[in-house]
């Protein structure tokens, strides 16, 4: 049985079990709630509808693109007459209307996000003052979960469903354009900054221009000055809608055009206008700007470890480990080790080629270069060594590599940079030189040798090819200057005990054995400390100090001196490296043509999900529980008066609040919901009975329940999970999340799982087409299998625990999982699931890590429409999700269908995923032929026939495996599991470790640092809370009733105290911290004036005149 | 509104016989009229119980020739002196009330009188007495007489008639108003009918956190409102004044577009060296010169400040305007901080601090006052307010907009009140006393922070908006604002003057 059979087999024997347990009629409906579907087709029609849409998609499939398809069927949807011959009436145009745009959204969005759901709030029908029909497209603030590219592409299906109606075009009045522009100026400067920023022209050309009505919901509170007008009904900002030209229409012009041309609508010429403002970082031919977007906000506790392309930042090296990969890049685990603040998973805001990314560790690239304290530069060059060493270091001189997918630069559409010199490009170099023959070296091993200095100018000479790059210094960050006095310095400097240094070809007291390094130290060059040491340092050549002196170990000083035979001359206008190249014996490459800037930005995560506060149950106890809201201490009201549903027996009409009616045992109906006094004591006694439990001492409910029918969990429900130490979510499933991490291959030892049990799961070969018998073989991972937290596993244990005593004690069945320690969790089906989405998509245990985060195919995390740039998202039990979501209890609100499991995804179909996940890479190298393209800034798209990746791939068979890696990874958990940021308990150690940090980079100008946090970070923090204190809102401390203002009576209604929202803690908290860093560090002027501006508006608004006046007559 | 009539006539315990009612209903103002009449009659000593139409004929000829809007056309024409011409430099002798010495003196102020120290209790003194300060105007006014607390309201008879702070005031899906008011005693929900015309009008200008009585009658929960009320002031006499006064505002010195040469020119013509004589007669009776706020650009004001600033430092700045308003001779000079000064945020804001400007503190005859304050000017009663509470207004109240401030200002002096909404874009300090109320009747009210000129004269009052002499900023060039720049408003032994320096 293939892979995706077996899944479903498994997930079909859970939808019996938990058919079988609904049927015993104590949840609201008498069957699982999730419906499953194997594609897209069938998820639209899960989310969306109508019945019977998935057939006719698949039909259509099949010859025209999916955007046609959902074009299509939206006009399919709106023409279809419900009386053949003759016009629907306006109200079924209407819902027609409203239906066709909900499913050809969410076939564009590849029926996983909600934004068709809840992102459309309705269609109507309207009227122009010239009395003319118009379509206007209501949209409501979830748009944005859609993304730009989709909300537009919602404005162009509404265009395409009006003129299948045959419907006029909105025209709008001055005013109502204006409204637009004033909106968009309001949203910015009040609600929140659009990723794209209109010009008042553009806003007024586009909503003059866009065909149908773009409005909305009211989103926020905020009212527009043109008020009143008739055809728009609030007065309040429509945020939806805002998204929908800004950041659709607008900024996505080229997109829409794009198909408006394919798809033949007319009127939307005008957006050529809009169209050329192309993507900025599309610029080829030259090298790249400094990109300093990543360095905007820095802020407190989340270090910046390099500047813009500053010298000693990350270099850039091509390739993809196992864990790389959508946006998850690798940094040498030593690095992370010595930087501290990064961990597995954290988050990288970065120059380029993107925003942001994720870490991984990966040991085959260079790790960073340190000077120590003692004044010796090592080159730090295993996870272990980082960590011996990270407390004597002095000077992070270089970061090391940051390993980056070419997929990462399609994905961007960024053009390529040069590739630092490395020894994959470098052994190429040596097979495709013409003087070398086919087996007169063994290069696979040689990329991986450590050969000496001796040696590989040897080969260079043999070859013609370019020096090995372990002796390819940093030349190019020195100027011909410092090269001739480092010349002069070593030349004067080479002492009698030096003359072994022959490298001119004699033998001296050289190594004799040919293959065999020398850092003796012994044998090495040892000269007098000089200001030259700064150079050696910059260039990155490892010496030792040993008193007075430096120790150049034998191969260094060797390459060294061999390399940099005579002075340079200035004749011209050359560069260094261009300088040296002409001394050199052989040809010297540029080791990092281009440094990548980078800061730290969210930590990592893995954690249980707890709402807050977190309940047990969704049973809703008013104020009865406490502020703990527990409901054992409701209970011992007896009976309490709650907003609850009202349920009717449909046999004897018996009115209560449980799905079996307490009297006759038939099913109930919920009729309504209200306030009604309820026998908590003897409804918890019963719920106790009913699942053996004799008694517990907190069981947390809600206040109330902000469903719609407001219908309550079964309170066996909480007790069970009380009595496991699980808590839920809104939705009544219990979810655990992590960061995303891809995983394309895994080592069974590393992630915990016998090859026994992966053969048990289906796996049979490693990737070297060996059959599976050893824990240290590579495997590659099935699309659909998870790698999850030691944290997460622990806490499903739990879960499991949960749903078994949930099945026995309250469903009457037999337990399922019986999980006794966690490998036994290895197999089990889970639910993957992302905020703004509303389908899961089906997981399978495979392993565990010790990293916080869920690593996981990119497909997975893709179908999830997820990227690993710090996203993270939860994973569920399926069996949980199965037995205890339901819709009833989602909240009515607008974005209340968001995050919940409405479909469940099966199979992933890799074509019907985020394309994101297309432009992984899946070669064993990057070809030579790439690397010099690197050279010339080529744009990724001209040079596709140079890679392999899944995009190639797709709808073969191959999409499946065979997604090899260039770089090897010995362990996907190296490097800390916890970031330095995590760890420091107190935003003041974190800014000192930030700072220190700063200090120690040679990438990073301190000052500029401390000048960061304070600039953006607390200076705008402080200011802004100052002020919000002064408009402040209060609240009841009992029952949470907020305040705009205080009453004038002073107490709530309730009768209780209130309290302000926004304490004085909150506005002084970073004022010590701030001026602290002012006086420390020599900030500029204009700085420590507004801290001091800032602190006497706070004085002022903290300390009573009074008070002042009466301590300074103390001293009077 | 035949009832409203009716019903107001009888809540004064007068009556109206047919002929009156039908004069009164005729005119375009009737509302009006009658409350007026109303006010009228209860203050005299007649004890008139029943209207003629004779009585009524009589008092609305009064009341037309009375209430007359004087329309002083903003910006008129003639009112906008140009100054082109430098001419000689024989100095045109000042004026002899120079010899006079200042009759000057703070009414009131707040600095060095904050009390809070930022716990809820002064959150709650402070709403609390604004309460109470204008209840008191409000209870002396005809038909509040008889207000009674709102936890009453459910246990008295129909008539409603009490005194509130407006908690929330919103339309209702069938465009009536719903407004939610409450006392220390309790709340109610007071609707306001849209087909009150007059008064549903009047209910488009309340405002959240201001302090009005309802007049009114009970049906179910709800009130439904006859009249509401605001504190507002009685017409002034226009004092008499033998001097000039120039009014100033928002000068920000440090910013690229602070107009440096117009400003030089400003001091010259203040000094008598600039202008034709007739400018120059104006200049050499001015005795008083007033700054409402802004007078330095600030550090840190708004993100990225630094990069429009040519002075970068807020000490610095402060002695750039000591260098420059030190130029002035012999006049008295009052300065009060805007939102771009180196006071605190939150209104009222302290006077500038002297630590910041020291140099300025060491010109002889500068004066330093709170945001709003108080003072008077040789007898005439000046209220200046630096204005940021119009921004919150501009935005609440329709038809009212920074381009008229004058029509903004107008509506503060009825409400008693400089800032009465209360969180939006107005810090407000929880004070003990709230110093926003306005307490007193000025004779003068001056503002800025719009950086647009605005005058009028209501009911007697001077309200001016003097301005800027900030060239247009960036911000100002995305939002499309036209700031009226260096034309500085003079009060001219009682004339209003425009002088323009550009």
């Amino acid at each position: 049985m293939g892979y995706f059979e077996n899944l479903e087999e498994e997930t079909l024997k859970l939808y019996e079990i938990a058919k079988e347990a609904r049927l015993k009629g104590h949840d609201i409906e008498l069957e699982p709630e999730i419906p499953l579907a194997k594609d897209l087709a069938e998820r639209v029609e899960g989310l969306v509808g109508p019945k019977g849409v998935a057939a006719r998609i698949k039909e259509l499939e099949d010859d025209i693109s999916r955007e046609e398809v959902a074009f299509l069927i939206a006009r399919e949807i709106v023409t279809k007459k419900d009386v053949e011959g003759r016009e629907d009436s306006i109200e079924v145009q209407e819902q027609k209307s409203d239906q066709a745009i909900r499913t050809a959204l969410a076939i564009l969005t590849e029926g996983v996000v909600a934004a068709p759901l809840e992102g459309i709030a309705k269609l109507k029908i309207k009227r122009n003052f010239d009395g003319g029909w118009y379509l206007a497209v209501y949209f409501a603030g979830p748009i944005r979960s859609a993304g730009g590219t989709a909300a537009a592409m919602a404005v162009l299906i509404g265009d395409y469903i009006r003129i299948s109606l045959g419907l006029d075009a909105y025209k709008p009045t001055d005013t109502e354009i204006e409204r637009y522009v004033e909106e968009v100026e309001l949203y910015e400067s009040e609600v929140t900054n659009l990723q794209y920023s209109p010009k008042p022209d553009e806003v007024r050309a586009a909503t003059k221009n866009i065909p149908v009505e773009v409005t909305g919901e009211p989103t926020d509170k905020i009212e527009v000055s043109h008020r009143d007008l008739e055809r728009v009904e609030t007065n309040n900002i429509r945020g939806g809608a805002l998204l929908a030209i800004a950041e659709g229409v607008i900024q996505k012009a080229p997109k829409v055009l794009k198909y408006a041309n394919i798809l033949k609508i007319d009127g939307w010429e005008w957006l050529g206008e809009f169209s050329k403002t192309s993507d900025p970082k599309d610029d080829d031919g030259d090298a790249p700007k400094v990109d300093d977007k990543y360095m905007r906000d820095i802020i407190g506790g989340r270090p910046v470890l390099a500047y813009p392309q500053a010298k000693g930042g990350f270099r850039l090296r091509y390739g993809r480990s196992r864990n790389a990969g959508l946006a998850a890049m690798g940094i040498h685990p030593a690095t992370m080790e010595i930087v501290e603040f990064l961990a597995v998973g954290t988050q990288m805001k970065i120059e380029r080629p993107g925003k942001g990314n994720c870490v991984v560790p990966c040991d085959s690239i260079d790790g960073p270069i340190v000077k120590m304290k003692d004044g010796s530069v090592v080159k730090v060059e295993s996870e272990q060594q980082g960590k011996k060493i990270k407390n004597q270091v002095d000077e992070i001189i270089s970061l090391g590599d940051m390993l980056v997918p070419f997929g990462e630069f399609l994905r961007n559409n960024h053009i390529l940079l040069p590739a630092g010199w490395c020894e994959e490009w470098w052994v190429q170099t040596i097979e495709n030189s013409n003087l070398y023959s086919e087996g007169d070296m063994d290069i696979k091993s040689l990329e991986k040798a450590n050969i000496n200095s001796k040696r590989a100018f040897e080969i260079s000479e043999k070859y013609h090819v370019p020096l090995h790059p372990k002796y390819t210094y940093f030349y190019h960050d020195i100027t011909r200057q410092d090269i001739n006095q480092l010349v002069t310095f070593l030349h004067e400097n080479i002492g009698i005990s030096d003359i072994n240094m022959d490298i001119n070809g004699g033998n001296g007291n050289a190594p004799k054995e040919e293959d065999s390094l020398n850092n003796d130290p012994s044998t090495g060059l040892t000269i007098k400390m000089g200001p030259e040491k700064r150079i050696l340092e910059v260039l990155g050549v490892p010496h030792q100090v040993v008193g007075e002196n430096m120790i150049i170990a034998h191969d260094h000083a060797y390459s060294l001196l061999k390399t940099l035979n005579e002075p340079i001359t200035f004749s011209d206008e050359s560069t260094t490296l261009e300088s040296i190249n002409k001394v050199s014996p052989v040809k010297i490459m540029a080791k990092a043509p281009i440094y990548l800037g980078s800061r730290v930005g969210r930590p990592e995560k893995t954690k249980e999900r707890k709402m807050k506060p977190a309940p047990h149950s969704l049973f809703p106890i008013g104020t009865n529980g406490g502020s703990r809201r527990n409901i054992v201490d409701a209970a011992k009201k007896g009976i309490i008066s709650v907003d609850i549903a009202r349920c009717k027996c449909t046999e004897c009409g018996v009115g209560s609040m449980q799905a079996i009616c307490p009297v006759c045992g038939a099913r109930t109906v919920p009729t309504s919901s209200g306030k009604k006094r309820i026998n908590l004591a003897n409804l918890l006694k019963k719920a106790y009975k009913n699942v053996g439990v004799r008694k517990i001492d907190e069981i947390k409910g809600v206040i109330g329940m902000i469903s719609k029918e407001k219908f309550p969990e079964p309170l066996e429900k909480g007790i069970l999970r009380s009595k496991n130490n699980v808590f839920t979510f809104k939705d009544a499933t219990i979810r655990h999340d992590s960061t995303n991490l891809p995983l394309t291959h895994f080592i069974p030892r590393e992630i915990g799982v016998t090859p026994q049990k992966l053969i048990e799961l289906g796996y049979t070969n490693d990737i070297h087409g060996n059959k599976i018998e050893d824990e240290e073989q590579m495997v590659e991972i099935k699309i659909q299998d998870v790698v999850i937290s030691d944290n997460c596993a622990e806490y499903l244990i739990r879960v499991s625990n949960f749903i078994d005593d949930l099945l026995e004690e309250f469903y009457g069945l037999e337990r399922f999982y019986n999980i006794k320690s966690r490998e036994y969790l290895i197999g089990q089906l889970i639910v993957g699931l992302a905020p703004h989405t509303s389908a899961g998509v089906l997981g399978r245990i495979v392993g565990f890590t010790k990293a916080a985060c869920c690593y996981a195919h990119p497909y997975f995390h893709s179908a999830k429409r997820r990227n690993c740039d710090s996203d993270e998202d939860s994973i569920m039990l399926l069996l949980d999700a199965l037995l205890n979501f339901s819709k009833v209890y989602l909240p009515s609100t607008r974005g209340g269908r968001m995050d919940a499991p409405l479909v469940l995804s099966s199979r992933i179909d890799p074509e019907e995923i985020d394309d994101e996940s297309h432009n992984i890479d899946a070669m064993s190298k990057i070809p030579i032929e790439l690397y010099e393209k690197t050279l010339e800034f080529a744009k990724p798209s001209d040079v596709l026939d140079l890679v392999d990746n899944v995009k190639k791939r797709l709808g073969t068979d191959d999409q499946y495996h065979g997604l090899i890696f260039s770089h090897e990874t010995s362990s996907i958990h190296s490097g800390p599991k916890l970031c330095l940021y995590k760890m420091l308990p107190t935003m003041k150690e974190k800014v000192d470790g930030q700072i220190k940090l700063a200090e120690r980079i040679r990438a990073v100008d301190q000052k500029g640092v401390v000048e960061g946090v304070l600039m953006s970070h607390f200076l705008p923090d402080m200011a802004g809370n100052s002020r919000a204190f002064s408009r402040q809102k209060v609240r009841c401390t009992k029952c949470n009733k907020k305040y705009r203002r205080i009453p004038l009576s002073g107490e709530c209604v309730c009768g209780n105290n209130l309290i302000l929202s926004i304490s004085k803690g909150s506005v002084v908290k970073y004022l010590e911290i701030s001026k602290d860093l002012s006086q420390r560090y020599p900030i500029d002027n204009y700085l420590i004036q507004r801290i001091e501006l800032i602190e006497s508006g706070i004085n002022s608004l903290f300390e009573s005149d009074k008070s002042k006046q009466s301590s300074l007559d103390v001293f009077l | 509104m035949t009832d409203d009539i009716i019903l107001k006539f009888t809540n004064a315990d007068l009556l109206i016989d047919d002929s009156a009612y039908k004069k009164i209903v005729e005119q375009e103002h009737s509302n009006q009229i009658v409350d007026s009449l109303i006010k009228d009659l209860s203050g005299s000593n007649d004890n008139l119980i029943f209207l003629t139409e004779p009585i009524v004929d009589q008092y609305i000829q009064k009341y037309l020739s009375k209430y007359d809007p004087q329309n002083y056309a903003n910006q008129d024409s003639d009112i906008i002196e140009e100054m082109y011409n430098e001419i000689n430099n024989n100095k045109t002798p000042r004026n002899k009330l120079l010899d006079v010495p200042f009759d000057f003196h703070v009414i009131q102020d707040a600095t060095k009188k904050s009390y809070t120290n930022g716990e809820i209790k002064d959150f709650s003194a402070y709403f609390n007495n604004r309460f109470q300060k204008i209840k008191a105007m409000l209870i002396k006014k005809p038909g509040l007489k008889d207000s009674y607390p709102m936890k009453d309201v459910g246990v008295r008879d129909d008539v409603v008639n009490v005194i509130g702070m407006v908690n929330d005031i919103r339309n209702t899906k069938n465009n009536h108003k719903i407004m939610e008011i409450e006392d220390e005693t309790g709340s109610i929900t007071v609707l306001i009918h849209n087909e009150n015309h007059s008064l549903f009008e009047l209910a488009e200008s309340v405002v959240k956190d201001e302090v009005i009585g309802v007049i009114g009658s009970k049906k179910g929960t709800l009130v439904i409102a006859s009249d509401i009320i605001h504190p507002s002031v009685p017409r002034i006499d226009e004092k008499k004044m033998d001097f000039s006064a120039v009014f100033i505002s928002d000068i920000h010195i440090g910013s690229s577009t602070f107009l440096e040469d117009a400003f030089k020119r400003f001091v010259k013509w203040i000094n008598g060296d600039f202008g034709d004589e007739e400018q120059r007669k104006i200049a050499n009776d001015v005795r008083y010169l007033v700054v409402a706020g802004d007078v330095v650009d600030g550090i840190g004001v708004y993100p990225h400040q630094e990069e429009e600033l040519t002075i970068k430092n807020i000490y610095e700045q402060y002695e750039e305007a000591a260098r420059l308003l030190g130029d002035i001779n012999d006049i008295k000079i009052i300065i009060a901080p805007g939102n771009h000064d180196a006071s605190r945020l939150a209104e009222p804001q302290p006077a500038i601090p002297e630590n910041y400007a020291a140099d300025l503190y060491k010109i002889k005859n500068a004066e330093f006052v709170s945001n709003p304050s108080l003072v008077s000017l040789d007898g005439l009663k000046t209220l200046i307010y630096h204005g940021r509470s119009f921004d919150d207004l501009a935005m609440t109240i329709n038809g009212l907009s920074h381009q008229n401030s004058d029509l903004i200002m107008r509506e503060l002096i009825e409400k008693r009140h400089l800032a009465p909404i209360y969180g939006e874009r107005t810090p407000l300090a929880s004070e003990f006393e709230d110093h926003l109320v306005i307490d007193e009747i000025p004779d003068i009210f001056h503002t800025g922070h719009v950086h647009i000129n605005a005058y009028k004269k209501h009911k007697g009052i001077h309200m001016i908006n003097s301005g800027t002499f900030q060239s247009q900023t960036e911000f100002q060039k995305i939002y499309n604002i036209m700031p009226t720049c260096a034309e500085v408003p003079v009060l001219n032994k009682g004339a209003f003057k425009i002088l323009k320096f550009t």
